[in-house]
């Protein structure tokens, strides 16, 4: 297996792009800023527990989605993907490498995105429920990586990338629970709303950071998480041509 | 067996017709030209050599192996710069090359490397990102990361497009040595003055190969103008590029003594390949 190199060649490149790097950690932080500066102006009745990491968990989904889905389409414009084929490389092997590069910032996002969040709105959390946002905030960081890695593969210029980030990422605020209990949506939307990690990823959240609530009760959607990454992970490895 | 094989190949693109039915046969151990204009195929035949793409109909061997079906083992063994760089230009030189080499398990990779970065000049400037590079040094990049593991077959799509002369004949210089050390090379050009410099050339326009041959063979069907000298007047004669008509011709003229004075105007390779390519289209 030649994964690890191919990883390894991911995460030199996204070392030496530092301005990359910081923008991808900044951007989530400024924009949680943002919420909370507009949670400010709403009554103090609110319950903010229930968007703030909802919130930041779409944010962390939302970039790792979309850096990644990026990075692999300009290796098939700038014609390495290509080149890495005709080399040997096999498809396994470029998927498998890419998640293992992204996992890195994946990871990074998820905590520093969950730690602005809990700080900034004063969130008090035992360290059960923190570990377990943190595992559920990774595992929607690398079904996002395996997405953005999917989506690539049906694109040959960045440019049709573009239409996905709508058609993927919008209708998940709406129907996914973020912003509202998804059990009010007419029934057909509900069913929409299973289509999109997050929604599987908001149900974990909610269920854990209930008082009293523990990842005991939410096995179900964590599995059903996990399986989406995995199942994307498979397709994607059909998808993605070795010969045009 | 020849290095490369292919028949009745052809490629179609929805209703674009990039490759009609082309025949080649291209002998190991040489540098091998496939001469045409722009949009005449080049990049397409290439590609279903080293099996980056699928063809609509055709046979095709490179050294006897299936570019499709064998890919896994002939990606050892064959060589491909791409027309574009297609290199990664935020890493170093060194990085790029040692990273397409570790898809092949080279033995001893760094040393290989080092060889290959002085092979293609590049030694001074391996630590620097390509970003800081001249085109013409990220094809030097290309070639080295192309034949950083010794393949057998090396396919170069248009290397020497948009370089200075003298970086290409440089460029030139490393085929004939790699040539030399037994290596195929296929060479696309669209150049018409690269012919001359392969042992053998295949012309190939809007998806035929309108011909296959030595580019001195080639250069026979062309036209020697000769201008004769004789009695104060000037004759004209024209007669073809073969040798044997030429020695005809000084029979016939050059060894009387009237003759006071011969010059041989003969056409160019690239004027007879232009005209070549001009008569299949009339």
């Amino acid at each position: 297996m030649r994964t690890p190199i191919i990883a390894r060649r991911v995460i030199s490149q996204l070392l030496r792009n530092p301005r990359f790097l910081v923008l991808s950690i900044v951007a989530p932080l400024v924009i949680v800023y943002f919420l909370k500066v507009f949670f400010d102006t709403l009554p103090p009745t609110l319950d903010v527990g229930r968007y703030a990491i909802p919130v930041a968990a779409f944010l962390v989904h939302f970039l790792a989605f979309l850096l990644c889905a990026i990075a692999l389409v300009q290796e098939r414009t700038a014609g390495t993907l290509e080149r890495m084929f005709v080399n040997g490389f096999r498809r396994t092997e470029i998927i498998g490498g890419y998640m293992l590069g992204y996992l890195g910032l994946a990871t990074f996002q998820a905590a520093v995105a969950l730690a602005e969040a809990i700080w900034l709105f004063k969130l008090d959390y035992d360290t059960k429920t923190l570990a377990a946002l943190f595992v559920v905030v990774w595992i929607l960081a690398i079904a996002s990586v395996m997405l953005g890695i999917f989506v690539s593969t049906f694109a040959r210029r960045e440019s049709q990338v573009f239409p996905f980030v709508p058609l993927i990422i919008l209708p998940s605020v709406f129907l996914s629970g973020l912003l509202m209990d998804a059990d009010l949506l007419p029934e057909w939307a509900q069913w929409l709303g299973h289509a999109f990690p997050l929604y599987y990823a908001n149900n974990v959240i909610q269920e854990v950071i209930k008082p009293n609530g523990s990842l005991n009760n939410a096995w179900g959607s964590l599995a059903v998480l996990v399986g989406y990454g995995v199942a994307l992970l498979l397709l994607a490895s059909r998808t993605l041509r070795e010969v045009e | 067996m020849d290095a490369i094989e292919v028949s009745g190949l052809s490629k179609r693109y929805g209703r674009v017709e990039a490759l009609r039915g082309v025949d080649l046969r291209v002998p190991g151990g040489a540098v091998f030209g496939l001469v045409g204009p722009n949009g005449a195929g080049k990049t397409t035949l290439i590609k279903a050599l080293v099996g980056a793409l699928r063809f609509t109909e055709g046979k095709v061997r490179v050294i006897g192996k299936d570019p499709l079906k064998d890919r896994a083992e002939l990606r050892q063994r064959i060589g491909y710069m791409p027309q574009v760089p297609a290199l990664y230009d935020d890493l170093p030189a060194r990085a790029n090359i040692e990273f397409f080499g570790s898809a092949h398990r080279v033995p001893d990779l760094g040393k290989r490397v080092e060889e290959v970065l002085r092979l293609t000049d590049l030694t001074d400037r391996a630590r620097d990102p390509l970003y800081t590079f001249s085109g013409g040094m990220k094809r030097r990049v290309s070639l080295a990361c192309a034949l950083v593991h010794r393949p057998e077959i090396l396919f170069l799509d248009e290397p020497t497009a948009a370089v200075d002369p003298q970086l290409r004949s440089r460029l030139w210089e490393t085929f004939r040595k790699l040539a030399a050390d037994g290596a195929t090379l296929f060479i696309s050009t669209h150049l018409m003055d690269e012919a001359m410099l392969c042992d053998r050339i295949a012309i190939l326009r809007q998806g035929r190969i309108i011909t296959s041959d030595a580019p001195r063979q080639i250069l026979q069907r062309g036209k020697t103008r000769l201008l004769i000298g004789k009695d104060g007047k000037e004759e004209e004669r024209i007669i073809s590029g073969r040798p044997e008509d030429f020695a005809a011709a000084l029979r016939l003229y050059g060894l009387s003594a009237d003759v006071t004075a011969v010059s041989v105007e003969a056409d160019s390779l690239e004027s007879v390949i232009l005209s070549l390519i001009e008569e299949e289209v009339a």
